[in-house]
């Protein structure tokens, strides 16, 4: 186990509806409970950005300013394998963000942030099931980002390759270049493509056995399977080592047809990730016929598999569960609360009295929020 | 918002401004520096400046900045035109040539691959360089383009291009990536110079 990470003092100033609150969280589980547009999303919201640096809601860090306030500042003691520190953040929109950890101001966004210290689930985290090829591979690549050393650096680098080997297919089917123009972009696709499929595979090996196990955990129910849907298909039997080589004969061999189409129509950046189940003689895929019920506990088992992919390496991080509580019913829940509180630091917020009670039951300290007032 | 500085002094500000690193206070700044001086200086600057706009014309042979045809190192017949180092901007000659190591030619793209930006290979100066290694019978190919995700698929190109004609060598790693060749000292290009890998 690579330790915990917990948050101790929260220091809010002009985010959203709040104008300035301390709170201090204990260890364990915590229950944020009140009405809805009591602000409870904006504390978590808080948290996380003196996290990771970026809000969870919205990509327009501008939005979480508190309306008349011109800029906002979170403070936080976060304790993590490394120890204690004081984290801060302001954000105006003029001067952009302002980072410091210990009063040391630092320049760079990736050198400040706490890579997998907090793991959030919004209501709509859904979309890591039931949504596209790119919400899953987005919540992968999230997860990857704060486990593996320069896998975020890899996903840019293969990000603009691939941009640029299509901006010169179009180049070339427009008649303003020779194909010529599209070879030097591809090494560098073929290795930093490469790399990417090999982390994820090794995400994948890590994260199928606890997805099946907190799926029955939850009562989503035996023999959950979870695994890559590599783009191309062909290369599911292609060992790591071969990678390379495969990306580029596949490169090479689609150069023909990819002018014609203008973009580059396989690779990782079309990966999908397969969510099902063992159903009798066949195999379920959630992602397509689950229920409503089905997918959000699949969700969160993929969410609880993450934590403990995370768990292993860069420390546990704090659980997040936004407004869930109440959309599950109450055998699900109390399996949910079973798994979430008293391991680790967790945070749930709920308008439902009775989902509190039932998490201060299991030992969570519930704090409660009322309009720019906090309670315990 | 009316100026309270006369029209020369403003004209002055707003060119100065345009300078890379200079803000509206630092051309500020520097305007009051050059009326404070005594007029020679400020003059000496003016004629400086002027001169290379009227002066400074691309090399003919290498598009390095010339004053007449040849640029001094086309105009220099004791550096060997069989070696031909290719950069992507003027700046990065004055980088090499500090090391005191490299005794060939240049070649100046005009810039690095960037299709997404619609630098295509027919934008860049790649025809002129072909013309070059026929003319002068060029063995040997230098490629010190910078070593971001640009630079190397130029470099790529060009080395694809030409493989099979002349030796092709790209400038040692010990460069960190991303940077450029403007800002690396001189040490570290000499010993990307000396170190060159064929490619
Ligand atoms: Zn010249």
């Amino acid at each position: 186990m690579a330790g915990t990470w917990t948050a101790s003092r929260l220091e809010v100033s002009d985010v959203r509806s709040w104008s300035r609150l301390t709170v201090d969280l204990p260890p364990g589980g915590i229950v944020l409970s009140g009405p809805n547009g009591a602000g409870k999303t904006s504390l978590v919201e808080a948290l996380v950005l003196a996290c990771l640096g970026v809000s969870c809601r919205t990509s327009r860090e501008a939005e979480a300013i508190r309306v008349g306030a011109s800029a906002l500042h979170v403070g936080l003691e976060l304790t993590g394998p490394d120890g204690a520190r004081r984290r801060d953040i302001g954000y105006a929109p003029r001067t952009g963000r302002k980072l410091s950890i210990d009063g040391e101001l630092v320049r760079s966004l990736g050198a400040w942030r706490a890579a997998g210290s907090v793991l959030v689930f919004l209501p709509e985290e859904l979309r890591a099931v039931k949504g596209p090829p790119a919400a899953r591979r987005r919540h992968l690549d999230r997860l990857l980002e704060a486990a593996v050393p320069g896998y975020a650096d890899d996903l840019v680098a293969y990000g603009s390759a691939l941009s640029q080997r299509n901006a010169a297919l179009r180049s070339v089917r427009a008649g303003r270049t020779g194909v010529d123009a599209v070879l030097p972009w591809e090494p560098g696709l073929a290795s930093t493509g490469a790399r990417i499929i090999t982390a994820r595979r090794d995400a994948m090996r890590s994260l199928a056995e606890p997805f099946a196990r907190w799926l029955a955990d939850l009562g989503g129910g035996a023999d959950g399977i979870m695994g890559l849907e590599p783009s191309p298909t062909s290369l599911a039997d292609v060992p790591d080592t071969d990678l390379p080589a495969a990306l580029t004969e596949r490169l090479e061999a689609a150069r023909d047809r990819e002018i014609g189409a203008a973009q580059t129509l396989a690779g990782p950046h079309r990966d999908d990730v397969f969510i099902g189940q063992q159903r009798g003689d066949g195999v379920t895929d959630l992602r397509r016929t689950g229920s409503q019920g089905e997918q959000r506990t699949a969700v969160l088992a993929l969410l609880m598999a993450h934590r403990d992919h995370l768990g292993a390496r860069s420390g546990l991080p704090i659980l997040v569960l936004d407004d869930v509580l109440s959309e599950l019913d109450p055998t699900r829940r109390g399996l949910l609360l079973d798994a979430a509180v008293g391991q680790g630091q967790c945070i749930l917020t709920t308008v439902d009295p009775v989902a509190a009670q039932a998490a201060a039951d299991r030992g969570a300290r519930v704090l409660s929020v009322r309009e720019g007032l906090l309670a315990a | 918002m009316a100026s309270i500085l006369t029209p020369s002094v403003d004209a002055l500000v707003t060119e100065l401004a345009r300078l890379p690193g200079i803000g509206p206070r630092s051309a500020q700044r520097l305007a009051f520096h050059l009326l404070r001086m005594p007029s020679e200086r400020p003059q000496a600057l003016a004629d400086a400046i002027a001169a290379v706009v009227d002066r400074i014309t691309p090399c003919t042979q290498c598009f390095s900045f010339a004053e007449g045809d040849l640029c001094p190192v086309c105009a220099d017949t004791r550096r060997d035109p069989t070696v031909i180092c290719v950069v992507e901007e003027p700046s990065a000659i004055m980088s090499i040539e500090r090391t005191h190591e490299f005794r060939g030619r240049y070649h100046v793209l005009g810039g690095a691959l960037s299709p997404i930006d619609g630098v295509d290979p027919e934008d860049l100066r790649i025809v002129e360089l072909d013309q070059r290694i026929e003319r002068d019978g060029v063995t040997e190919l230098v490629i010190a383009t910078n070593p971001t995700m640009s630079g190397e698929a130029t470099a790529l190109f060009l080395a694809d291009r030409v493989r099979d004609r002349l030796k092709v060598t790209r400038l040692a790693s010990g460069l960190p990536v991303g940077a450029d060749l403007e800002h690396a000292d001189e040490l570290t290009l000499g010993r990307a110079y000396l170190g060159r890998r064929e490619i």
